[in-house]
C-alpha cells in the first residue's frame, strides 16, 4: 500500500496585515495511492487551502507548520517549503471556475501547447495529437482544439480544464469544487466523469467540495473538514451510513435531498471566524451534544480501520 | 470594501511616509493661515516696494533678510512665507470645485443615463483633450491679469476628470441590488444619488482629490510662472520664478541671484511632495490590491 | 385609487423581453434585438408559492426585472394587481411595486456599505414619507428572522453572509407585502445556514401567507418552498404544474435531465 500524500499536524495560516489567520489548524491525513478522497467542509473551513498545499499553489505570504509529504518528496517541513519538480510532475490542479482559469486569448490547442511544452517540451503536432486523445477521454472532440475558452459552455470549459491536469500525467489530481459553478443538473456528469479518469487512470484524486450529495458519489474515503480541522474521516459507506461526528450527522441532515421531502434540520450559529484561538473543541458553541469533557480539543478517536473521529463522543455516537 | 475613516487614518499613521508627508502638509497650512503675522515684512510679502529699494535690490540671504531680496527689494522670505497662502487657496478651491461639479455631473450621467450621459462622454472627451495652457491663454486675454485667471483655467481642466472617474465609479455602483431595492422602494432619485451612489464612491474620489493637490499646485505655478495668471509682485512662488528668470537676467540669475530661484522652487518641490506622500499613502490603504503587502516577503 | 380585488396578484401576458445591441461587422448600422424570453404567460395568484427553474442564462434574472418594473418588453403586458405597470406614470407605477417584497440573490452585494443596518431596513417606510420610526415594528421583524436585536446597529460588513440574507429579507418584509420575490436565495450560503433561510421563508409564509415567487436552479430547494413550478428552457417555459406532478413526472427536457441528475446521485448512495 503507497502512500501518496502523508500530512501531519499540519497547519496552513495566512499573513494578512501583521496578523497571522490560520486556515488549516492541524490535520493528520494519509491518502492511499489510486484511491478518491473527497475533502467536504464549508466555506471557511480551510479546504481550499489545503488543496492549494498539496499543489503547491500556495501564496508567498502563507505560514505552513507541520509536515506534508508526496509519495516520498517532504514539501512543507516546518516553515519551510519546497514544490521543485512537484507542481505539474506529482501534483495537478483542477480550478475551481474555469472560466476564470482559462486564458482568454489562447484557444484550447495553445493551452495543450503550453501545458506540454513545458513538461514534456514538446512540439505542436505532438502535442495537439496528445491533446485529441486526451479530450476524447473527456468526451471532448476535436473540434473543441480550435475554440476559445467563451465559446465553449461551462461544461465543456470544465472538461477542458480536467484535461489540461491529466495531460500533465500528473499523479495526485486536485480537483477543488469542481461542480460549484456548474448548475445543478449537470453535476453528476462531472463528477462522474472524475470517477471514471480515476480508475481508468488509477490517479490519486482528491475532491474538494461542499456539496456532499453528488460528489461522494466517487469517494473511496470522505474527510469532513470544520474550521480548519479534519473532524471526521472514513471509508465513505461508513461515514456516509453511520457518521461518527455530530457535524457530519447534522450536515447529513440538514443537505436537501430531491424526493425525500423529510424535514429540514438546520445546524444553528455560524462556522467560527478564524482569527480566535480555541481550546475547546472548535465545534462547541453548535453542537447539541456538548459536556464538560468538550472544553479540551478531542483527541482522535479510531472507530475502526481507516475510520477516525475526533468527538470525546465518537465511540458512543447518541445521534445514531 | 469600504473602511471606516478611522481604520483608514489608523492604519496609514503606522507609516513613516505618512507622517513625514502629513507633517509637510500641516506646516504649510499653519504658514498660509498665519502668515501675515509670522513674518517679519508683510506689506513686502504682499508685493509693496520699499521706501529705501534702491539700497536693498538683490540682496543674498543674511540674517535680516533670510531668503535674501528680490529684483525690487523686497524682503523675499516674507514673499514666500505669504505664498504658502496662495498657494493652498489655489489649490483647495480648484480642486474642491472641480470635485463637487465632477462628481455632480458624473454621477448624474451614470445614474440617469441617456443623454446626460452621451453629453458628459462628449464635453470630457473634449475638455480633457484641451492643454490647459491655451485655457489660460484666452481666459488672460479676456479677463486679463489675476488669481482667478489661474484658478479658472485649472478648473475647467480638472472638473472633466473628476468627472470621469466619478462617472466610472458610479457606474460600478448604480447596477448594485441596493440601488435597485432603493428603487423599488420609490426612494426620491436625488436621495439615491446620495445615499446610495455619492456615499460609495465619495473615500476614493477624496483620497484621489488628496493625491492631486500636488499636480495642481505644480500647474498652478506653471501658469503663474508663464506670466499668464497674477502680475508680478504677486506673493506666489510660481510667479517669483517668473520675476527671476524673465526680469534678472535669464539664465544668468542662477550664478547672480540663485536665492530668486531656490527657494521659491524648494517650497513648491516640498508642498507638492507632502501632499503626493499623503495622498500614496491614503491610497494604499483603500485600495484592496496594493494592500497584498510586498514588504510582508521577508 | 381603488384596489381592485382579484386572485391573480402577478400576471403576465404573451411578454417577449430582451435587449438592443449592437452586433458586430456590418450590422453595427442597424441595432437588433437580441431577445432573452418569449411568449411568457405567468400569472401568481393571493398566496400561491410559485418556483421558476431553469439552467443558468435562461433568463430567470431577466423575468424578475420585468415584473419589478425595471425592464420593459418588447411586446407583451405584466400586470400587477390588474394594472398594467409599464403604462402608468412612474409615481403610479412606485406605488403598486411596494407591494412587492424583492429579496435580491447575492447578499453581499445587496447591503449599502455605508448605512447601519437600521437605516437599511427603514429605507421603505422612509421612501413612503412615513417620517415617525416605528422602532417597535423593526425590532419584532428583526426578531422574526432570527437576528439578534443588536444588529440595527451594525454595519453589513459586520454581518456574516446568513444574516445578511436574513437582513434583506427582513427589509422585503418591511412594506408588509402581499408577493414576495426571492432570487436565489440560498446559492450564495453555505449548506448549514441554506436549512436555516429555507425554514425561515416557510415560516413567513405560515405567518404572512404572501404569494411568494422564487428563482432558482437547485430543485432540492424548490420541493420545499412550492405549490407549482415553471420550467423554463430555451427563452420559453417549457413546462408547468404543481411541484409533486411536475418532480414525479417530468416532461421538458430540463427537468428530465435535472431529475435523473438527482435521483442517480442519491441511487448511488443508497
Amino acid at each position: 500500500m503507497v502512500l501518496a500524500i502523508v500530512m501531519e499536524n499540519l497547519k496552513v495560516g495566512y499573513i494578512i496585515e501583521d496578523e497571522v489567520f490560520w486556515a488549516v489548524k492541524g490535520v493528520d491525513l494519509v491518502v492511499e495511492e489510486g484511491t478518491t478522497l473527497c475533502i467536504i467542509g464549508e466555506s471557511g473551513c480551510g479546504k481550499s487551502t489545503l488543496a492549494s498545499a498539496i499543489t503547491g499553489i500556495l501564496p508567498p505570504y502563507a505560514l505552513t507548520d507541520g509536515k506534508l509529504k508526496l509519495y516520498d518528496r517532504i514539501v512543507i517541513s516546518g516553515q519551510l517549503r519546497n514544490y521543485s519538480d512537484v507542481r505539474g510532475k506529482i501534483t495537478a490542479y483542477i480550478p475551481q471556475n474555469p472560466g476564470t482559469s482559462l486564458n482568454p486569448f489562447l484557444t484550447v490547442e495553445d493551452h495543450f501547447y503550453y501545458v506540454l511544452k513545458s513538461n514534456f517540451k514538446s512540439s505542436r503536432d505532438f502535442s495537439k495529437k496528445i491533446a485529441i486523445e486526451i479530450l476524447s477521454k473527456v468526451n471532448l472532440n476535436s473540434s473543441v482544439l480550435e475554440k476559445y475558452p467563451h465559446e465553449l459552455s461551462g461544461g465543456m470549459q470544465q472538461r477542458v480544464v480536467i484535461a489540461l491536469a491529466l495531460a500533465t500525467n500528473a499523479q495526485i489530481l486536485v480537483a477543488d469544487e469542481p461542480t460549484s459553478f456548474i448548475d445543478a443538473y449537470l453535476r453528476l456528469q462531472i463528477i462522474e466523469l472524475l470517477g471514471r479518469l480515476q480508475r481508468e487512470l488509477k490517479k490519486t484524486l482528491i475532491v474538494i467540495t461542499h456539496d456532499l450529495l453528488t460528489t461522494s458519489i466517487i469517494c473511496d474515503y470522505i474527510a469532513i473538514m470544520y474550521a480548519g480541522k479534519v473532524v471526521e474521516i472514513g471509508p465513505r459507506e461508513k461515514v456516509l451510513r453511520n457518521p461518527r461526528h455530530p457535524y457530519t450527522k447534522m450536515l447529513l441532515e440538514t443537505t436537501p435531498i430531491l424526493g425525500a421531502k423529510k424535514q429540514l434540520k438546520p445546524i444553528p450559529g455560524e462556522p467560527p471566524s478564524l482569527s480566535k484561538e480555541y481550546q475547546a473543541c472548535l465545534f462547541l458553541d453548535r453542537c447539541p451534544y456538548k459536556n464538560r469533557e468538550c472544553h479540551s480539543d478531542p483527541q482522535v478517536q479510531v472507530i475502526e480501520n481507516s475510520h477516525y473521529s475526533k468527538c470525546w463522543k465518537a465511540r458512543e455516537a447518541p445521534w445514531l | 470594501m469600504i473602511q471606516r475613516l478611522s481604520t483608514t487614518l489608523n492604519r496609514s499613521f503606522k507609516k513613516t511616509r505618512f507622517k513625514i508627508g502629513l507633517a509637510i502638509s500641516l506646516l504649510v497650512i499653519f504658514l498660509a493661515i498665519f502668515a501675515p503675522y509670522i513674518v517679519p515684512r508683510p506689506q513686502e510679502g504682499l508685493g509693496y516696494v520699499p521706501y529705501d529699494a534702491e539700497a536693498k535690490k538683490l540682496l543674498p540671504p543674511s540674517t535680516e533678510y533670510l531668503f535674501g531680496t528680490d529684483l525690487l527689494g523686497r524682503d523675499l522670505f516674507s514673499r514666500v512665507i505669504m505664498g504658502a497662502r496662495t498657494a493652498l487657496l489655489q489649490v483647495s478651491i480648484v480642486v474642491i470645485v472641480s470635485l463637487l461639479l465632477g462628481l455632480l455631473l458624473g454621477v448624474m450621467a451614470a445614474y440617469f443615463k441617456g443623454l446626460i450621459e452621451v453629453l458628459l462622454n462628449y464635453f470630457t472627451e473634449i475638455f480633457m483633450a484641451m492643454p490647459t495652457i491655451v485655457i489660460a491663454l484666452v481666459l488672460r486675454l479676456t479677463l486679463g491679469h489675476g488669481i482667478h485667471v489661474t484658478a479658472l483655467s485649472l478648473i475647467l481642466t480638472w472638473w472633466a476628470w473628476y468627472a470621469r472617474i466619478s462617472y466610472v465609479y458610479a457606474r460600478g455602483v448604480v447596477e448594485l441590488d441596493y440601488v435597485i431595492l432603493a428603487k423599488l422602494a420609490g426612494l426620491h432619485s436625488f436621495k439615491i444619488i446620495y445615499r446610495h451612489v455619492i456615499l460609495n464612491i465619495i473615500q476614493p474620489l477624496i483620497v484621489q482629490a488628496i493625491t492631486d493637490l500636488g499636480s495642481v499646485l505644480l500647474e498652478a505655478a506653471a501658469i503663474n510662472f508663464l506670466g499668464l495668471g497674477v502680475q508680478p509682485g504677486y506673493p506666489e512662488w510660481g510667479v517669483i520664478l517668473y520675476e527671476g528668470v524673465f526680469y534678472g537676467g535669464g539664465v544668468e540669475v542662477f550664478t547672480r541671484a540663485p536665492w530668486l530661484i531656490v527657494f521659491p522652487g524648494l517650497f513648491l518641490l516640498l508642498t507638492t511632495l507632502g501632499f503626493s506622500l499623503l495622498g500614496d499613502c491614503l491610497r494604499e490603504e483603500i485600495d484592496p490590491q496594493l494592500r497584498r503587502r510586498w514588504h510582508l516577503w521577508f | 385609487m381603488a384596489m381592485k380585488t382579484t386572485d391573480h396578484i402577478i400576471k403576465l401576458e404573451n411578454v417577449t423581453v430582451g435587449y438592443l445591441a449592437t452586433p458586430p461587422g456590418i450590422k453595427s448600422l442597424i441595432r437588433t434585438r437580441y431577445i432573452v424570453l418569449k411568449n411568457i404567460n405567468l400569472r401568481v395568484s393571493r398566496s400561491e408559492r410559485v418556483t421558476i427553474v431553469g439552467g443558468s442564462g435562461s433568463g430567470k434574472t431577466t423575468l424578475l426585472r420585468v415584473i419589478l418594473g425595471l425592464l420593459k418588453p418588447f411586446t407583451g403586458r405584466v400586470f400587477i394587481h390588474e394594472y398594467d405597470i409599464y403604462r402608468l406614470p412612474w409615481r403610479e407605477r412606485v406605488k403598486i411595486l411596494r407591494k412587492i417584497g424583492y429579496v435580491p440573490q447575492d447578499p453581499f452585494k445587496s447591503l449599502n456599505p455605508m448605512l447601519r443596518v437600521r437605516d437599511i431596513l427603514r429605507e421603505p417606510l422612509e421612501a413612503r414619507g412615513i417620517r415617525k420610526y416605528e422602532e417597535s415594528k423593526i425590532r419584532s421583524l428583526v426578531k422574526l428572522v432570527g437576528l439578534p436585536e443588536n444588529v440595527l446597529e451594525m454595519y453589513p460588513e459586520e454581518l456574516s453572509g446568513g444574516m445578511r440574507q436574513r437582513a434583506l429579507i427582513a427589509r422585503a418584509l418591511v412594506s408588509e407585502p402581499e408577493v414576495l420575490i426571492l432570487d436565489e436565495p440560498t446559492s450564495a450560503l453555505d449548506v448549514s445556514v441554506q436549512a436555516q433561510i429555507i425554514n425561515l421563508i416557510n415560516e413567513i409564509y405560515e405567518k404572512f401567507k404572501p404569494a411568494i415567487l422564487l428563482v432558482t436552479h437547485d430543485l432540492s430547494i424548490a420541493q420545499y418552498i412550492a405549490d407549482r413550478i415553471v420550467v423554463i428552457e430555451n427563452k420559453e417555459i417549457v413546462e408547468e404544474g404543481p411541484v409533486d406532478v411536475v418532480l414525479n413526472n417530468p416532461q421538458s427536457h430540463f427537468m428530465k435531465m435535472a431529475i435523473s441528475s438527482y435521483k442517480g446521485s442519491i441511487d448511488r448512495l443508497e
